[in-house]
C-alpha cells in the first residue's frame, strides 16, 4: 500500500517534469515552408517558373548593376557616374516592386522583406550616424529603417545634383557616405542573389511550391495569395498612397506627402505603375493556366457578372489610374490632387474583391496564423 | 425501484473507462500540439485587445508566465484523465482551465472546443477512473466494476445531440442546392493525387453534401441499434478520416473517433481493457469480481436533475437562431454552441471610421494596430466581434483625447460564393449600440442571395 503511494507520487512528478520539460524545449516552427504533397498543380508551374523565378532573376541582375554603378561611382565620383547610378537605382527599384508581393519562402527566410528593404519613411538620422562613423550592421535589426531602396533614395537626391556629388566628394565624411553606399547596393545584390538561386537551385523552392497544392495554410496558394494581398492592401494602399494623403490621421493636419515611397528621387508614381502591372501580371500571366483561370472555374459571380472579369477590368483601371497620377507624387498630395484620390478609391475597390471576393472563391483565408477550423 | 431503472441500474463500467483513456489522451495531444504550435503566444499573449463573450468581459488573460503554466497544468491534468490518476481534481481542473481560455477570446472558439469543454464538464460528474486507473494503485478500495447507467448514457446523448444537429444545420439551400462550401472547397483539392479530378466535379460536391447531412443525421441511430452498430463506427472512421485529409480541421476528428467508441457493448470494452491488460502482462484479478458503485439516492437525484436541465439546454441552444430575423450564417445571430460544422465559406473586409464630432474630422482605422491578423479576419465576418472593436476604439479613442469619438464602419462579406455584399449599416454609430442577450443587430444589412442555381 504505502509503498504503492510513494510509487505513484513518484510517477507523477517524472510525468510533470516531462510535460514541463517538452512543452519548454519546443521550438517555434514557424516555417514558411510549404510541406511537400502530391502531384503538381500547372497553375503553381506556371506562376512559379514563369512568373516567380523570373522575376526574382530580374531583380538580382538590376541589384547587380545598381551594386556595380555604386563601386564605379565610388571609385571615380563624377556628375556622370552619379547619373549612371541614379538610373541603375530607379531600374532596380521598378522590379522590387515586380517582388515585393512574394514575401514567402527564401524571400522571408532571408529577410529580403518589405520591412528590410523598403521601409520608408527612411530613418535619416541613423543613416547619417552610420555615415559619420557610428557602427552598425548593414542587415541589423536596428537598422531595418536605414538600408534598402529608401535609404539610398536618400542618400542619392536628398540633396539636388551638386550637393548630392559633394557628399561622396569634398565633405568631410565622404568615405563614410561611400563606405555606406556600398553597404547598402551590396547587401541588395547579396540577398537578392541567394533568394534568386534559393528558387531554382539549393534547396530548389521550386520543386516544393510547385507540389504544395491545395489552399491549406502552408500549402503554395495560400502563401502566394496571402503575400500578394498583403503588398497590396497593406504596402500599397496603406503605406503608398493611405497614409500619404492622410487618411489615418486625426489631427486637423493629416496629409504627410513626404510619407510617399521614393520621396527624394520623385519615383513614387512611376514605382506605383510598376507594382501595379506586376500584380496584373501576376494575376493574368500564363493562360491556360494563369491564377485568373483558377478563379474563372470556380464559376465565382460578381454582380451578375464572372468574378474574373471583374477583377481584370479592375487591374487595367488600376493601371490607367496609376498612369494618371501626377509625375510627383508629393507635390501632388500638397495640392490635393483629385487623380489621387480617385486612384485610392480604385485601389480600395481592388482590395475588396481580391480579400473578399477572390479568397473566398478560392477558399483561402486571408491571414497570417496557421489554425485549425471547423 | 431504483436499481431497475433505465437510467441508474448498474452496468459495467468499462465503457467509460476507456471513454476516460482514449479522449484524455486526444485531450493531451491536443493540448501540448497547442504549445508546440506557439498558440499560447499568438492567441494570449501577442494580441493587445481580446474579444471575450457576452458577460464574461471581466475575464483577462494571464500575464505571459502564468499563461502558458496554465496550459501545461492543462496538459497534466489532460494526462492525468487519460491515466486516471488524481481523477477527481483533474477533471474540474482541466474543465476550468480549459473553459477560462476559450472565454478569453472568440477569435478562438471552434466547436470542436465546445466540444471539449462541455464533455470535460460531464466528466467531472462521472467515476471513470474507479476502473483500469493508476488511482487503484494508488487506493485499491476505489474499484468497482458497475456503475448507473446514466453515467455512460449522458456521453452517448451528449454524442447524438451533436450529429444529430450538426444534420439539422445542413439542411439549407446552400449545403442541399448549390453545395456551397463544399464546391469551394474541394475544387481547390483538385491536384491531390488519385482523386484529384473527381474532388473538382460538381456533382462530387454535391454528393458530398448530402451524403454528409445524412451521415450526421442517421448516425446516432446506427451507432445506438446493436445490429448497425459496427458499421455506423465504420462510417465514423471513414466520415472522419475523410474529412481529417481533405479539411484544415485540427483535432476535430480525431475527438469524435475516440470519443464514438463509448457506443460499443461492455463486453467489447471489457475485452478491450483486459487486451491492454495482457501487453502489459498485468493479471485479470479485477474481471471476475463485482463491486457496484454505492450510491446516495438523494445526490444521484440531484445530479440527475441538474443534468435533465443541462441536457434541456443543450436541445434549446441549437434552436436559439429562430429568436433572430434574417439568415443565421450571414447574421450569425444563434450560430455558436450549435453544432453548425463546416457550412460556411465566409470572408470579409472592414474599414472602419472614426469621427471627432467636435472638429468634424474623419478619419480611417488602422486595425492593424490594435488587432492581429488572425483577429481581424474573424471580427470582419461576425457583427458581435464589430462591435466590441467599436467599443475597443471608442475606449482608445477616448483616451487619446477625443470624447465622443463616432465609429462607423464601411464592411463587405462574401458568403458561400455570393460575392462581396455591405454587410453593415455603415451610417450607425457602433459606439452607441450594445450586445444584448437575444436582441437582434438591427444595423446589420440583410442578405439578398444573387446566385443562380448552376
Amino acid at each position: 500500500m504505502k509503498r504503492n503511494r510513494i510509487l505513484i507520487s513518484l510517477l507523477s512528478i517524472v510525468v510533470c517534469t516531462t510535460i514541463i520539460l517538452i512543452s519548454c524545449s519546443k521550438s517555434n516552427n514557424n516555417s514558411s515552408t510549404p510541406p511537400p504533397a502530391g502531384n503538381s498543380d500547372p497553375v503553381l508551374t506556371n506562376l512559379g517558373a514563369n512568373i516567380i523565378v523570373p522575376a526574382y532573376q530580374q531583380f538580382a541582375t538590376d541589384a547587380t548593376n545598381l551594386n556595380n554603378a555604386a563601386t564605379a561611382f565610388v571609385n571615380a565620383p563624377t556628375a556622370n557616374s552619379l547619373s549612371d547610378l541614379r538610373n541603375a537605382f530607379k531600374v532596380a527599384y521598378k522590379s522590387w516592386a515586380a517582388v515585393s508581393e512574394f514575401e514567402f519562402g527564401p524571400a522571408a527566410d532571408l529577410f529580403m522583406t518589405t520591412h528590410f528593404t523598403n521601409a520608408f519613411p527612411t530613418d535619416t538620422v541613423t543613416i547619417n550616424n552610420n555615415i559619420n562613423g557610428a557602427s552598425y550592421a548593414i542587415d541589423g535589426l536596428g537598422n531595418y529603417a536605414a538600408q534598402g531602396f529608401p535609404a539610398l533614395d536618400f542618400m542619392l537626391f536628398a540633396y539636388g545634383d551638386d550637393a548630392s556629388l559633394a557628399r561622396f566628394t569634398t565633405n568631410a565624411n565622404s568615405n563614410g557616405a561611400k563606405q555606406y553606399l556600398t553597404a547598402l547596393t551590396g547587401s541588395l545584390k547579396d540577398k537578392s542573389g541567394k533568394v534568386s538561386s534559393a528558387w531554382t537551385s539549393g534547396q530548389n523552392y521550386l520543386d516544393k511550391f510547385e507540389k504544395a497544392t491545395g489552399v491549406n495554410a502552408g500549402s503554395s496558394l495560400s502563401l502566394l495569395v496571402n503575400a500578394f494581398v498583403l503588398d497590396f492592401d497593406v504596402n500599397l494602399q496603406n503605406y503608398k498612397i493611405g497614409i500619404p494623403i492622410g487618411i489615418y490621421g486625426p489631427s486637423t493636419l493629416p496629409k504627410s506627402p513626404a510619407k510617399v515611397e521614393g520621396y527624394y528621387s520623385g519615383t513614387s508614381s512611376e514605382l506605383l505603375i510598376a507594382q501595379v502591372q506586376a500584380l496584373q501580371h501576376l494575376y493574368t500571366s500564363g493562360a491556360p493556366n494563369a491564377l485568373a483561370d483558377k478563379v474563372a472555374a470556380t464559376n465565382a459571380q460578381k454582380n451578375g457578372g464572372s468574378l474574373n472579369d471583374a477583377i481584370k477590368s479592375q487591374w487595367a483601371t488600376l493601371v490607367s489610374k496609376m498612369q494618371a497620377l501626377p509625375e510627383s507624387l508629393s507635390t501632388g498630395i500638397t495640392m490635393d490632387d483629385p487623380t489621387i484620390t480617385d486612384a485610392f478609391t480604385e485601389v480600395r475597390k481592388m482590395t475588396v474583391l481580391l480579400k473578399v471576393d477572390m479568397s473566398s472563391a478560392l477558399g483561402i483565408k486571408i491571414s497570417f496564423q496557421d489554425d485549425d477550423g471547423d | 425501484m431504483m436499481g431497475t431503472n433505465f437510467l441508474t441500474r448498474y452496468r459495467h463500467i468499462a465503457p467509460l473507462a476507456v471513454f476516460r483513456i482514449a479522449f484524455g489522451a486526444v485531450l493531451f495531444y491536443s493540448t501540448v500540439r497547442f504549445i508546440a504550435k506557439g498558440w499560447v503566444y499568438d492567441f494570449y499573449i501577442k494580441p493587445k485587445f481580446h474579444f471575450p463573450f457576452f458577460g464574461f468581459e471581466w475575464l483577462h488573460p494571464l500575464e505571459s508566465g502564468y499563461m502558458y503554466a496554465l496550459y501545461v497544468m492543462m496538459a497534466i491534468a489532460a494526462l492525468f484523465i487519460c491515466l486516471g490518476l488524481f481523477y477527481r481534481l483533474a477533471t474540474p481542473v482541466f474543465f476550468l482551465c480549459f473553459c477560462y481560455a476559450e472565454l478569453l477570446d472568440k477569435t478562438y472558439y471552434l466547436n470542436h472546443y465546445y466540444l471539449v469543454t462541455i464533455i470535460s464538464f460531464l466528466l467531472i460528474f462521472v467515476p471513470a477512473n474507479r476502473y483500469f486507473s493508476i488511482d487503484l494503485l494508488r487506493e485499491p478500495s476505489l474499484e468497482i466494476t458497475q456503475v448507473p447507467a446514466w453515467t455512460i448514457w449522458i456521453f452517448k446523448l451528449q454524442l447524438c445531440i451533436i450529429y444529430f444537429f450538426a444534420g439539422l444545420s445542413k439542411l439549407t439551400s446552400d449545403w442541399l442546392l448549390h453545395a456551397m462550401p463544399l464546391k469551394i472547397w474541394l475544387l481547390a483539392k483538385a491536384n491531390v493525387p488519385l482523386i484529384g479530378p473527381l474532388l473538382a466535379q460538381s456533382w462530387t460536391a454535391y454528393f458530398f453534401s448530402w451524403a454528409g447531412a445524412l451521415f450526421d443525421l442517421s448516425i446516432p441511430f446506427l451507432l445506438l441499434n446493436k445490429s448497425t452498430r459496427t458499421i455506423g463506427y465504420l462510417l465514423v472512421l471513414i466520415f472522419h478520416s475523410l474529412t481529417a485529409v481533405l479539411f484544415q480541421i485540427g483535432m476535430f476528428p480525431y475527438l469524435m473517433i475516440s470519443a464514438t467508441l463509448i457506443f460499443f457493448s461492455e463486453n467489447f470494452h471489457v475485452l478491450l481493457i483486459n487486451k491492454i491488460r495482457s501487453l502489459f502482462n498485468a493479471s485479470h484479478e479485477s474481471s471476475s469480481r463485482i463491486i457496484f458503485l454505492p450510491v446516495h439516492p438523494n445526490r444521484q437525484k440531484l445530479i440527475l436533475g441538474l443534468l435533465t436541465v443541462y441536457f434541456f439546454i443543450q436541445l434549446l441552444m441549437p434552436a436559439r437562431f429562430l429568436l433572430y430575423p434574417g439568415k443565421l450564417l450571414w447574421t450569425e445571430e444563434g450560430y455558436r454552441f450549435s453544432w453548425r460544422v463546416m457550412l460556411m465559406e465566409k470572408s470579409g473586409a472592414a474599414f472602419f471610421y472614426i469621427k471627432d464630432p467636435a472638429s468634424g474630422r474623419k478619419f480611417e482605422v488602422n486595425t492593424a494596430n490594435f488587432l492581429t491578423a488572425y483577429q481581424e479576419r474573424m471580427m470582419e465576418t461576425q457583427p458581435d466581434m464589430m462591435l466590441q472593436y467599436a467599443h475597443i476604439l471608442q475606449r482608445e479613442y477616448q483616451k487619446q483625447g477625443i470624447q465622443n469619438p463616432e465609429v462607423t464602419v464601411q464592411s463587405y462579406v462574401s458568403l458561400n460564393g455570393s460575392g462581396s455584399m455591405l454587410y453593415i449599416d455603415s451610417t450607425v454609430n457602433l459606439a452607441n449600440e450594445k450586445e444584448s442577450w437575444f436582441g437582434h443587430k438591427s444595423w446589420i444589412l440583410p442578405f439578398t442571395d444573387k446566385r443562380k442555381l448552376r
